[in-house]
C-alpha cells in the first residue's frame, strides 16, 4: 500500500471554495432554465429580460459560466485550491467534450471559412481531436474544465458580439428549404452549454477524483430526471394555456344560470362549451356530445374487455396446465396489444358495422375499443395472478376449500390492484384513440346538443324477443379524438357558427386531456383502494 | 485453522462408513443385514388414526418415498426427523393428499384414515382435508382481516352464513361465527393478543403469532389430524416455545403429526418419533424415548448424535 496517495479524511477549511463551486453549479441551472423557457417561447430572444436583450444576457452569462469554470480548474492546478484529481480526466469526459468542439470546428471550416463538406469534416476532426487531447493528456482538474470552458466562452462572446442575433438564420440549401433559425439555435447551444458548464462545475465542487465524477453524474442524472418531468408539466400547461380561453368562453357562475340536471336541480355554473352541443341559435357553441360519446366508449369497451380478459386470465392461471396452448396463447396476446389501431378498426368495420345495421354506431366502437383493450387487460391480469403467493392457494386448499372459492376469495381480491393497473393503462390508450372510431362510429363533428347519446334512457322494452332495444348504441355519435382530428387535419366544419376555430380546437384537446386524465385518477384512485383493502381491512 | 476445518467432515464420513455400510459389504448374510437396517413395527396401545401401507412417491424419475409402512396412533403427537430431501414432507403431504397439487407427483400404496382408503376414486378431497387439516413450514395468513382469516374455511363450507344475503332471509350466524373464532383462536393461544384487534390485517401480526393464527385457522374447521409441516423453523426461540407448547396441548383432542428438522424439538414434545434417512426410507419408528436413548440402528445413532446429516 506504500503507493497510493492519501488525500486528508477531513477536508479543510474551504467554505469560500465551496460556495464560489456551489455558485457556479447555480450559474449553470439559471442557464439552463433560461434555454428551456426560450425553446420553449416562454422567454422572447428579441425581448429583455431584466433589462438585458436577451442573446446579449445569455452571452454574458454563459461567458461568466466559462470564465468561473476554467478559474476553478486553473486554480486547482496551480495549487491554490484544494482537490484530489486523478491523472486523466478519462474517455468519456474527452469523447464529451470533443463532440461540441467537432460541430464548432466544422461549422467554422465548412461554413465560415468557405472550406466546403470535406473542408468541414477535416476541421471538425482536426477541432475535436484537439479538444480531446486536451481533455483526456492533462491533469483531471485542468482536462475536465478547461476545454469546456473555452466552448462556453467561445459560444457566449458569439452571442455578445451579435454574430448571431435573433434575426440570423442559416439556410441549409436543401430541397425541402429547411433552415436553422436563431430562435432553435440559440436555445439549444445555451442548453448544452449550461449541461457542459453544469457538469464541469459539479465535478469542481466535488473536488474532482471520484468524488468529483460522483457530483457530475449525480448533477446531469437529476437535470435529465427533471426534464422529463418538467417536459410533462410544460405539455399540460402548454395545452391548457392554449385552451383554457375557449373552454371559459360565456362561462357563468351564479345561482339558477346552469342547466337543469336530473330534471330539477338547477347547476350554479354555466361552461357552454361542455355543457352545449352545436346549433344555429346558441350564443356559444360546445362540445357536449363527443364528451358524452368519448365517456360511454370507454365505459362501454371497459365493460366489454374486462370480464373476458379477466376471466381467461383465470382460465390460463390457475386452470390450464402450462405447456405449448399457454406459450401460443402469451404470444398471441402480445401480438395483439402490439397490433396497430387502424387494424383494429378494419376489422370493426368489416366485421361488427355489417352486424349491427350496416351502420357506424357507438356499440361497434365500444366493442371495437373493447377488443383492442382485451389483451393489455389478460396480459397484466396473469402477470397480477402469477405474483399471487402460491402460500395462499395451499392455505386455501388445505382447508379444504374449492378451487373456484379459492380464486373467488383469496386469488382475485390479492390480484385486483395489478388487474386495475393494466385497466388504467389500457384506457389511457384506447381513450384518445382516432383511427378505430373513425371507422367504426363516428358521427359529425359539430353535432347539436340534441343528439347527445343517453345510453341509459335508450333502453327500451320491445313485445318481441329479446325484449329490449336500445336505439342509442345503434346510432353513430362523435367522440372527442376523431373530433379533434377532423377540426385540425381534415379541416371539417370550419366556417360553420364557430367564431373563433383555433380557441374550439385548443378547448376540445383541453377537454380530452382532462377526460383521460379523469379515467386515470378514477383508476388510480380505485388501485389505492384495493390496495389498501389488502393491507388493512 | 483452515487446516482442521477441512478434516472435520472427512472424519464424518469414516464414520459413517463404518457405522452404516460396513455391514452391508460383508459377504456373509447380506440380506439379513438388510432387513436388519429397519424397525418400523411399532406397538402401541390404542387406535391407529392413519395407516400408511407400502407408500410409494415419484416425482417424475425421482423416487422420492420408498415403500413407507405406518401407523399413526390418535390422540398423540408423532414426528418425523431426518436430513433434508428424505422424504418426511412427502410423507406428510400424502396424508391429506396434498401432493396432488404437484403435477409431477405420482402416489403408490394405501393410506387409510380411520380404515377408509384415502387414494381411491370417489374420495371426497373437500371432506378429507377438513379433517386432516395442515400447517406450513412459513406462516401464510391470508391477506385479510384476523376474524375473516379464522372464519374463512367455515364460512367456505357454508358452515356459517354471514352476509347480506342471510341477513335478509334471517340466518344469520354473526353469533355462532363470533364463538366459533374466539374458540380456535383460545385454543391456539392467541385470544388474548389479538381479542381487541380482531379487524386489523393479519399481516400486521409477528411471525409467531401469524403462525399460531395459522394453527388456529386450521382448527377452525375442526379437523381431526392436524399435519404441521416445520411449523416452527422460520421462528425465534420464544415463539418456537409457544408454538410447541401449544402443540403439547393439542395433542390431548386431535392427532398431530409433525416434521422437524430440529432434533432437541421432537425429542420436547412428541410421543413417538419416526427416523428418515436419505433415499426416501422410514429407517425406525418408535417411543420418542427410545428412539432418542437407545436406537436399534446404528444408522439413527449416528444421525441422533449429529455424526452425519
Amino acid at each position: 500500500m506504500a503507493g497510493a496517495t492519501r488525500s486528508q479524511l477531513v477536508e479543510g477549511d474551504t467554505t469560500v471554495t465551496d460556495a464560489v463551486a456551489g455558485a457556479t453549479v447555480g450559474l449553470s441551472a439559471i442557464l439552463f432554465a433560461l434555454a428551456v423557457a426560450a425553446l420553449f417561447e416562454r422567454v422572447n430572444l428579441t425581448g429583455t429580460v431584466a433589462g438585458l436583450s436577451t442573446v446579449t444576457l445569455l452571452g454574458g452569462l454563459l461567458i461568466g459560466l466559462g470564465v468561473a469554470v476554467s478559474v476553478f480548474g486553473l486554480g486547482s492546478r496551480f495549487g491554490y485550491v484544494e482537490t484530489d484529481p486523478d491523472a486523466s480526466a478519462g474517455l468519456i469526459a474527452g469523447l464529451g467534450a470533443a463532440v461540441p468542439w467537432f460541430v464548432v470546428g466544422g461549422g467554422v471550416a465548412s461554413q465560415t471559412l468557405g472550406f466546403g463538406t470535406v473542408g468541414g469534416v477535416v476541421g471538425g476532426l482536426l477541432v475535436g481531436g484537439l479538444t480531446f487531447a486536451a481533455t483526456a493528456v492533462p491533469r483531471e482538474d485542468v482536462g475536465s474544465t478547461v476545454p469546456l470552458g473555452a466552448l462556453l466562452v467561445l459560444v457566449g462572446a458569439v452571442f455578445l458580439t451579435g454574430t448571431i442575433d435573433p434575426a440570423w438564420i442559416w439556410n441549409l440549401g436543401w430541397e425541402q428549404q429547411a433552415s436553422i433559425t436563431a430562435e432553435f439555435l440559440v436555445p439549444t447551444a445555451t442548453l448544452f452549454c449550461s449541461l457542459y458548464g453544469g457538469w464541469a462545475a459539479a465535478k469542481a465542487y466535488g473536488r474532482f477524483g471520484a468524488r468529483g465524477r460522483h457530483m457530475g453524474a449525480y448533477v446531469l442524472i437529476y437535470v435529465n430526471a427533471l426534464s422529463i418531468v418538467a417536459f410533462l408539466f410544460i405539455l399540460i400547461a402548454f395545452v391548457v394555456v392554449q385552451g383554457v380561453s375557449g373552454l371559459l368562453n360565456g362561462a357563468q357562475v351564479g345561482v339558477g344560470v346552469g342547466p337543469q340536471v336530473f330534471g330539477a336541480v338547477e347547476l350554479p355554473v354555466y361552461v357552454p362549451f361542455v355543457m352545449n352541443g352545436v346549433a344555429l341559435l346558441n350564443d356559444f357553441q360546445g362540445v357536449l356530445p363527443a364528451i358524452v360519446g368519448t365517456i360511454w366508449l370507454v365505459v362501454g369497451a371497459v365493460l366489454f374487455a374486462v370480464p373476458l380478459g379477466v376471466g381467461a386470465a383465470i382460465f390460463l392461471t390457475e386452470y390450464a396446465e402450462r405447456g405449448r396452448f399457454t406459450q401460443i396463447v402469451e404470444v398471441s396476446t402480445n401480438g395483439l396489444w402490439s397490433t396497430p389501431s387502424i387494424v383494429f378498426g378494419l376489422f370493426g368495420f368489416a366485421f361488427l358495422i355489417p352486424r349491427f345495421g350496416n351502420r357506424k354506431s357507438l356499440l361497434a366502437g365500444m366493442l371495437t375499443l373493447g377488443f383492442m383493450l382485451l389483451p393489455l387487460v389478460l396480459i397484466t391480469s396473469r402477470e397480477a395472478m402469477i405474483a399471487v403467493p402460491d402460500e395462499y392457494r395451499d392455505a386455501s386448499a388445505a382447508l379444504g376449500v374449492p378451487k373456484w372459492q379459492t380464486i373467488r376469495s383469496v386469488v382475485l381480491p390479492a390480484a385486483l390492484p395489478g388487474v386495475v393497473t393494466g385497466v388504467i393503462l389500457g384506457v389511457g390508450r384506447i381513450a384518445g384513440e382516432t383511427a378505430p372510431i373513425l371507422l367504426t362510429m363516428a358521427g359529425g363533428t359539430f353535432v347539436p346538443g340534441g343528439q347527445t347519446v343517453d345510453v341509459i334512457g335508450g333502453f327500451e322494452f320491445t313485445a318481441a324477443p329479446p325484449f329490449v332495444a336500445n336505439p342509442e348504441l345503434l346510432q353513430a355519435t362523435s367522440a372527442l379524438p376523431y373530433q379533434l382530428y377532423a377540426l385540425i387535419t381534415a379541416g371539417v366544419g370550419l366556417g360553420s357558427n364557430v367564431t373563433d376555430p383555433d380557441g374550439f380546437r385548443w378547448a376540445t384537446a383541453l377537454v380530452l386531456l382532462v377526460v383521460v386524465l379523469s379515467f386515470y385518477a378514477i383508476g388510480i384512485g380505485a388501485r389505492y383502494y384495493f390496495r389498501q383493502r389488502l393491507r388493512h381491512e | 485453522m483452515s487446516d482442521s476445518q477441512q478434516t472435520q467432515p472427512q472424519s464424518q464420513t469414516r464414520t459413517k462408513t463404518t457405522g452404516s455400510d460396513q455391514p452391508l459389504e460383508t459377504t456373509s448374510g447380506e440380506t439379513v443385514e438388510e432387513t436388519r437396517d429397519e424397525w418400523t413395527e411399532y406397538n402401541f396401545d390404542g387406535e391407529a388414526k392413519m395407516v400408511a401401507e407400502d407408500l410409494d412417491v415419484y416425482y417424475g424419475d425421482d423416487h422420492a418415498l420408498k415403500s413407507v409402512s405406518m401407523e399413526i396412533p390418535e390422540q398423540s403427537v408423532t414426528a418425523l426427523i431426518g436430513p433434508s430431501g428424505c422424504g418426511k414432507s412427502t410423507y406428510l403431504r400424502c396424508l391429506n393428499r396434498m401432493n396432488d397439487r404437484i403435477n409431477a407427483a405420482s402416489v403408490d400404496g394405501s393410506v387409510q384414515l380411520d380404515g377408509n382408503e384415502i387414494y381411491q376414486d370417489g374420495i371426497n378431497l373437500v371432506e378429507l382435508r377438513k379433517r386432516v387439516g395442515m400447517v406450513f413450514q412459513s406462516p401464510n395468513p391470508f391477506p385479510k382481516s384476523i376474524r375473516d382469516n379464522i372464519a374463512y374455511g367455515p364460512r367456505k363450507h357454508g358452515d356459517i352464513n354471514t352476509g347480506l344475503l342471510a341477513r335478509l332471509l334471517g340466518r344469520d350466524d354473526s353469533e355462532a361465527e363470533r364463538e366459533l373464532v374466539e374458540r380456535a383462536l383460545k385454543q391456539a393461544a392467541l385470544w388474548d393478543e389479538v381479542h381487541d384487534r380482531m379487524d386489523d390485517n393479519a399481516l400486521g401480526l409477528s411471525g409467531g403469532q401469524q403462525q399460531r393464527l395459522c394453527i388456529a385457522r386450521c382448527l377452525s374447521v375442526d379437523p381431526e389430524v392436524i399435519l404441521m409441516d416445520e411449523p416452527a423453523s422460520a421462528l425465534d426461540p420464544i415463539a418456537t416455545a409457544k408454538i410447541e407448547d401449544l402443540i403439547h396441548d393439542l395433542a390431548e383432542e386431535y392427532t398431530v403429526v409433525i416434521v422437524t428438522h430440529n432434533m432437541q424439538q421432537a425429542a420436547r414434545i412428541s410421543d413417538q418419533t419416526a427416523v428418515f434417512l436419505t433415499g426416501g426410507k422410514l429407517v425406525e419408528y418408535d417411543d420418542t424415548d427410545r428412539i432418542f436413548e437407545n436406537p436399534q440402528s446404528q444408522r439413527v445413532e449416528d444421525y441422533i448424535s449429529g455424526k452425519f446429516g
